[in-house]
Order: C-alpha cells, then sequence, then structure tokens
C-alpha cells in the first residue's frame, strides 16, 4: 500500500519531544548515514532554541534578557536576529503579534516556527527534499510524499476533535494553525491586553513557516473580517478562519483582491490525489 | 482545475472540483504552495488521505492522543 510498505521502508518518520511539544518527521528517503546525521542535527537546533529562547528556563538567554542581564545589544548575534525578527513580526501584523506584550521579550510565539523553518532547511540542503516536518501542529513541506503525489495537510476541526476540517494539498509551502481546540484561550489580544476569543481556529498557508505561524497567531488577534482583509496584503498567504460560532471562511485572492495570484494558486490544488501514492491512515482498507 | 463553490445561509459550505488539472509543470508549479479547500462533506481521519496534520499547538501529553500522534504511531 503505496508508501507504507514501500521498498526500503519508505518512508522514514522520526517524533522528538521538544519545546513542550512533539516535532514530527517524515523523509522519503532512505536513512543514510548522510540524511540520519542531517536529522540529528534537525533534532539538535530545536533543542538548542528551547535552551537558548524559552521563558521557562530560568538560564535560556532569553529569561536573563527579561531579568536585564545583560541588555539587548550584549546579546548573541542570533539572539538579536530573532528579536529583529519579532519586530518585523509585529510591524507586518499590525500589532497583533508583539514580542514586548508585557514590557519584556519573550519572542516564544516566534521561535518554533522559524526553528522548524531550520531544522526543515538542514534536511533540504542535506539532501532530503521530500520532506516534511510537523512542530506540534505547524507544518513545513518540500518535495512530495511519493513518485506522483503532493503533500496532504489535514487540518484539525477546532469544533470536532479527531475530524478534519479541510485538506490542504502542494509541495513546497508551510501551514501554521493557532487555536483554543488544545490548551484554551491563550492567545492575547497585545492591544487591549484579553485572551482573544473571536475565533477557534485560524490556519495560513504560505511560503514560509516562520510567517505561515506569526499570521497564524496574528489573525487569532485580529479576528475573522479584519484578518481576512488583512491576510491579502501578503502575497503567497492565505487564511482558513473559523469564527467562534463555527463558520469557516477561506480567504479569496479573487476579483476582490490584489493579489489574484492566490486564487489561481487556490484553482491548482488537486483534492483528490492518486490513493496509492499516499500513507493512508490506520483502518483505511 | 475549477472549483463550485456552494454557499448557504451566507457561509461557505462547500467546494466542488469541476475539472481536474492535467498533470503538467505549470500546475506543479503553482500547486507549490497551497490554500486550503473546504470539502462539502465532514473529512474523517477514514475518509481523508492526509500525510499530517495542522492544528493547535498540542502539548506533549496532548500529542498522544492528537490525529498526528496516531498517524505517526500508525506508521511507526
Amino acid at each position: 500500500m503505496g508508501d507504507r510498505a514501500g521498498a526500503g521502508g519508505l518512508p522514514w518518520r522520526h517524533a522528538e519531544p521538544v519545546m513542550g511539544t512533539v516535532v514530527s518527521f517524515v523523509l522519503r528517503h532512505r536513512p543514510t548515514p548522510v540524511l540520519r546525521a542531517a536529522l540529528a542535527d534537525a533534532v539538535a537546533l530545536l533543542h538548542e532554541a528551547d535552551r537558548v529562547y524559552s521563558p521557562f528556563l530560568p538560564d535560556s538567554a532569553v529569561s536573563r534578557l527579561r531579568r536585564g542581564e545583560p541588555g539587548r545589544a550584549d546579546a548573541p548575534s542570533e539572539v538579536r536576529r530573532v528579536l529583529e525578527l519579532c519586530e518585523r513580526a509585529h510591524s507586518r501584523t499590525r500589532g497583533a503579534f508583539d514580542a514586548w506584550a508585557d514590557g519584556r521579550p519573550d519572542p516564544c510565539g516566534l521561535v518554533k516556527g522559524w526553528a522548524a523553518e531550520r531544522a526543515w532547511r538542514v534536511l533540504r540542503e542535506a539532501g532530503a527534499t521530500d520532506v516534511c516536518v510537523n512542530a506540534g501542529g505547524d507544518v513545513r513541506v518540500g518535495g512530495a510524499p511519493g513518485p506522483a503525489g503532493v503533500w496532504r495537510t489535514g487540518i484539525a476541526d477546532p469544533r470536532r476533535p479527531g475530524r478534519l476540517l479541510a485538506v490542504v494539498a502542494g509541495r513546497d509551502h508551510a501551514v501554521a494553525t493557532s487555536g483554543t481546540a488544545e490548551r484554551g484561550a491563550h492567545i492575547v489580544d497585545p492591544r487591549t491586553p484579553a485572551p482573544a476569543t473571536g475565533l477557534l481556529a485560524a490556519t495560513v498557508t504560505g511560503p514560509e513557516l516562520l510567517w505561515a505561524d506569526v499570521y497564524a497567531t496574528a489573525a487569532m488577534v485580529l479576528g475573522a473580517a479584519e484578518a481576512h482583509r488583512w491576510i491579502v496584503s501578503k502575497p503567497g498567504y492565505a487564511l482558513l478562519a473559523v469564527a467562534a460560532d463555527g463558520e469557516a471562511r477561506q480567504s479569496r485572492a479573487g476579483a476582490e483582491s490584489s493579489h489574484p495570484q492566490a486564487w489561481m494558486i487556490a484553482d491548482a490544488i488537486p483534492i483528490a490525489s492518486p490513493s496509492d501514492k499516499h500513507p493512508q491512515w490506520p483502518g483505511t482498507p | 482545475m475549477q472549483v463550485r463553490v456552494t454557499v448557504g445561509g451566507g457561509r461557505l459550505t462547500g467546494v466542488v472540483v469541476v475539472r481536474t488539472p492535467s498533470e503538467n509543470e505549470r500546475d506543479r508549479e503553482i500547486a507549490g504552495y497551497a490554500v486550503p479547500v473546504l470539502t462539502s462533506e465532514t473529512l474523517t481521519a477514514q475518509s481523508a488521505q492526509i500525510d499530517t496534520v495542522s492544528g493547535a499547538t498540542y502539548t506533549s501529553e496532548g500529542y498522544v492522543r492528537s490525529l498526528q500522534g496516531a498517524l505517526d504511531r500508525a506508521h511507526g
């Protein structure tokens, strides 16, 4: 049955507990020594990001920054780079993403997507062109899961655990979801500041996981109407928002949008792919 | 590919494929990035062929009962 029992043990999977969640890898490659080393590097990168950026670890670089020791100018260059990304995220989201919401730097809303994107690149640069990295529900794919297929990402239905709301299909892209289903209303609107409760979930697709993740968080804060107007200013990115009343709406960059390219992309998605090219769900005949 | 969008009661209720794309390079190229497609029926784990799952961030405990956890276990 396709890849699951494919020759050479393809695809090759790994699940790594890190950053308070689990990061799942799928590689449609033979586990050569080079790729095993690359996977170890990718996993190490995630743990290193956890050590450096976690506000929950008292000795992390970010915890020290939050205590004012040292000042930002003395922080490691990579930390300064991440804080610059946080500033860019703030301006790109109309302030809906704010790593300084409590007055002190906390980049952890951006670090998971940033680190997962980098882990994906480590694998790709080592030759793993057909690879999927899922960081606790935020997905980055490249290449394809089989000789003729495209990666298919199910979007969890926030109202019905265990069921899917939609499927995203494509080759090189990212899919990130923010929502209340797993950890409650944990996203704070930095502008009020109160928990963002207008949406149950926001899924953003686009070329980079770092930004898809930031935009999904921002969409939760902005709410459906503003988020749908705002997302069309982000070329290549699209939004699926599930409102508190259960209404699901996806951005449609069509006549009303300045980015008709996204509409064309939507039109190009194969909904039904060749069935034997994809791993199947347990219990599927 | 062309899709027909169904709207009922002011909301999007379904997307139906009218014509499927040819497997040419241009289709592959523009399929590189993707947007979600809502389907007209509820997608269950059994009926959807998926490689992975995107959803609200789970904790490492939540992972065990998540769809992604089940998918990883099934493919070991």
